[in-house]
């Protein structure tokens, strides 16, 4: 009976494989398909800008030149390679832009396949491989590093990550503790609080980042980067404990520490739609955001609001999604569910691609979208693993505890 | 939620660098892709390559005057550049010969990531295109997952068969990819011709099966009674016996060349040509002492079997792509076929008509048997223990 149920979910992947094959097929044939190529009129017409922020030469800047200039000579520096690839990484986040990830993969060329390369090489590709959604191998590489090297605390706390990320919170909890002696402590209690919200002690968790913000607050430990990361998990935990003026309270003290972080601006945005202000989600995220993940949010609130320019929107980032499924990414998956639910309503389609995004990650937007797909396409089967998960680990919140009794009466 | 601040714990760490706010422009920002279109007709290829014009940036510093603003006289003045890149960065092969490109013209487009270099391109192939491998190398030294997509358009030839279109994606740890072309009408029959034709040629230039095969049917013609070769009585039991042991051969090897090919099993090369080496050695010293089974096509079958495996390292080899994977495999087949029955049609019937002679006896089977042993140890030795011995 096993063996049967067996090769029936292996004919059910493989359909799905095939159909996924032709349908890339067909969204390449359609992206190429829009070009109408030209000849500009005239030398002094602009093309493409490279710098993405003001007053930034982007990677044209003399300092990245030269830097990638001595790399190029010596491809074999593992220092080089690294400081080269670090930045490549940062620049990536802060810019939302994929394209730089491939680039410090390729600075790290010389090590990239090796078993065991230098640790910071390690780290790196972790990060790398992490951000592809190659969590597994990501997780390995982590492993490998805090084997090698015990006190080092960016590899714990990306171990943590990935270990929370894919859904593993008892070893992302092992993970932070190895923390506590090793970073600020706002740090260790932000990586706790992290995976303890998962675990049905959004409360305490909550508590444990007020009393340490307020600690540290003239603590030189505590960076902006950091603050801005506790604030905005402690704004989320506030939303699942039913606490919205908390929850704005905090998601805008952190955007005042960094309004473009897309991260923090997402989550405020999720949080405007769900309380009802649609309309404050437009002046938030402006239509022409580079970052795939606000240009949902945009668009969504966009169709709710019946804007203008709703229509376009969601066919520009139908034709990003379909540009990123030609080249056989799977990365935004979460993100091309709630478009397909959202703005296609096409519920069986979101349902396919947010449990392609359950088996691979599971974080609390990823137990929604797929308990709203499955909700949406009357599909009480799809929603049980999800349910299984929420009653396992204990999650609770607001929106999510909705569905999941809206999963529950299916 | 962790994910974001980590990467900003890691950059605030090493450089206390702040993230200022970032400017909205048009355009999305993805990893790099370029778009190439072929369109294959008879010998004649055109296409047409898009290339971002940050990934060009990136290698040629398109920038020159460095205001990070891309203009329409930066890519102008620099088109011959930009087509030699591209041009060293891609390799078009027809039936393993190459066809040389050229650009011939350059335009603008734009994709959801911005401006594109448009290149139009045109290649003239040796022959008409049966098969197209396309080698794809495109800014991997400095973006790892850049990746090429393809769309591969044959057009089609005299009516009888319809435009055929395919799309392919060229990542880094696959650049080299080989695509079965429909075109004309008798496309697939001439993939076909020119499988059989490579194993034909793998028989005329593999001298080990063909040793293999002449040591196996070298007595064919003879009975051995009482430790003796006797002649056969008539033409009926040389027949029926050849025809036994190429069977019972054939049946073998294509069996294991699927499974090879198939991937379903896969032995390394040097073990698969050291035993070939051996087989011929074994049958040949067997036709001077007798120890293997009587019933030699027996003997066949069994090193059929890891003949098969041979053959299979030749078609893979000629790096086949998956779609004509089964059409190969017939083809190939086949032509090993054509070759055994050429080579049986010449030896039989010399063999047959000459089986009372003592010369036959001396020169052809046993001398012959010695020499084809001596050959098959040299190879033996060669093969498995990686020396250079011997001339062919």
């Amino acid at each position: 009976m096993r063996t049967h149920q067996n090769l029936i979910d292996q004919c059910r992947i493989y359909a799905v494989w095939s159909l996924r094959v032709v349908v890339s097929g067909i969204s390449l044939i359609s992206v190429s398909a829009l070009a109408t190529p030209y000849v500009p009129r005239s030398d002094s017409i602009v093309l493409e800008r490279l710098a993405t922020k003001p007053g930034d030469a982007g990677r044209t800047s003399p300092s990245n030149r030269v830097m990638h200039a001595l790399l190029a000579r010596e491809p074999k520096n593992v220092d080089l390679a690294v400081r080269v690839a670090q930045l490549y990484i940062t620049r990536s986040r802060s810019e939302s832009d994929p394209r730089l990830l491939g680039q410090a993969q390729a600075a790290l060329g010389a090590w990239w396949a090796q078993d065991e390369p230098p640790v910071p090489v390690l780290l790196l590709r972790a990060t790398i491989r992490q951000s592809n959604h190659d969590f597994k191998n990501a997780r390995l590489d982590l492993e490998q590093a805090v084997r090698r090297e015990p006190g080092n605390a960016q590899a714990w706390l990306t171990l943590a990550t990935v270990q929370q990320v894919t859904g593993d919170l008892s070893s992302a909890a092992d993970s932070c503790n190895k923390l506590l002696p090793l970073v600020p402590r706002l740090v260790s209690t932000t990586c706790a609080a992290g995976v303890d919200g998962m675990r049905g002690q959004a409360a305490k968790a909550y508590d444990a980042l007020s009393k340490t913000i307020i600690e540290v607050a003239n603590d030189r430990g505590a960076t902006v980067g950091v603050r801005i990361w506790a604030l905005t998990l402690q704004a989320e935990l506030a939303e699942r404990l039913a606490r919205p003026a908390d929850a704005e309270r905090l998601y805008r003290a952190s955007l005042m520490l960094d309004p473009s972080d897309t991260y923090t601006v997402a989550a405020f945005a999720d949080f405007l739609v769900d309380a009802g202000r649609a309309g404050e989600v437009l002046a938030l995220i402006p239509a022409t955001t580079r970052a795939d993940i606000l240009l949902l949010r945009r668009a969504v609130a966009a169709k709710l609001m019946v804007t203008a320019d709703s229509a376009q929107l969601a066919q520009e980032l139908g034709q990003r999604f379909a540009a990123s499924s030609a080249r056989g990414d799977r990365v935004h998956l979460r993100e091309e569910a709630r478009f397909a639910l959202i703005i296609k309503n096409a519920p069986d389609e979101a349902l396919s691609l947010a449990r392609d995004n359950w088996a691979v990650q599971k974080e609390p937007l990823d137990a929604r979208i797929a308990l709203e797909a499955a909700v949406a396409a009357r599909q009480p089967k799809a929603a049980r693993e999800v349910l299984e998960w929420l009653d396992s680990t204990k999650l609770q919140g607001g929106k999510l505890s909705q569905l999941a009794i809206l999963a529950r009466a299916l | 939620m962790i994910r974001r601040a980590l990467i900003r714990f890691v950059s605030i760490a090493l450089w206390s660098v702040l993230a200022l706010s970032i400017a909205p422009l048009a355009h999305a920002h993805k990893a790099s892709d370029s778009y190439l279109t072929l369109s294959v007709d008879g010998a004649k290829i055109t296409g047409q390559w898009d290339i971002a014009l940050r990934d060009l940036d990136l290698v040629l510093e398109l920038d020159r005057n460095g205001d990070a603003v891309i203009d329409w006289g930066e890519v102008r003045s620099r088109q011959t550049e930009i087509a030699a890149y591209a041009l060293r960065s891609l390799e078009l092969k027809s039936d393993e010969k190459v066809c040389p490109l050229a650009v011939m013209s350059h335009l603008i487009d734009s994709h959801t990531d911005g401006a594109y270099a448009v290149m139009k391109l045109s290649a003239v192939c040796p022959g008409q295109v049966g098969a197209l491998t396309v080698n794809y190398r495109l800014l991997f030294d400095v973006d790892a997952q850049h990746r090429g997509l393809l769309k591969l358009e044959s057009l089609a030839q005299g009516g009888t068969d319809s435009t055929k279109t395919m799309s392919a994606v060229f990542p880094v740890e696959n650049a080299t990819q080989t695509f079965a072309l429909a075109g004309s009408g008798a496309g697939t029959l001439t993939q076909l011709g020119t499988y059989i034709a490579d194993g034909i040629k793998h028989i005329a230039i593999g001298f080990d099966h063909i040793l293999f095969l002449v040591a196996l049917l070298l007595p064919a013609v003879l009975v051995r009674e009482a430790g003796r070769w006797l002649p056969v009585a008539d033409m009926r039991t040389a027949f029926w016996s050849v025809l036994k042991i190429v069977t019972a051969f054939t049946i073998a090897h294509s069996i294991t060349l699927s499974l090879a090919v198939l991937n379903v099993v896969s032995l390394p090369s040097r073990l698969v040509e050291s035993l070939i080496a051996a087989s011929v050695l074994v049958t040949a010293l067997d036709n001077l002492w007798s120890f293997l089974p009587r019933k030699r096509w027996l003997v066949a079958f069994a090193f059929g079997l890891v003949h098969g495996f041979g053959f299979a390292s030749v078609l893979a080899d000629l790096n086949l792509p998956n779609s004509s994977l089964l059409l190969s495999l017939l083809g190939f087949n086949l032509g090993v076929e054509v070759g055994q029955i050429v080579l049986v049609s010449i030896l039989i019937p010399l063999a047959y008509l000459t089986r009372n002679t003592r010369a036959y006896l001396r020169i052809a089977l046993q001398t012959g048997s010695v020499v084809i042993a001596a050959i098959s140890l040299g190879w033996l030795l060669e093969r498995s223990l990686k020396l250079q011995l011997m001339p062919f």
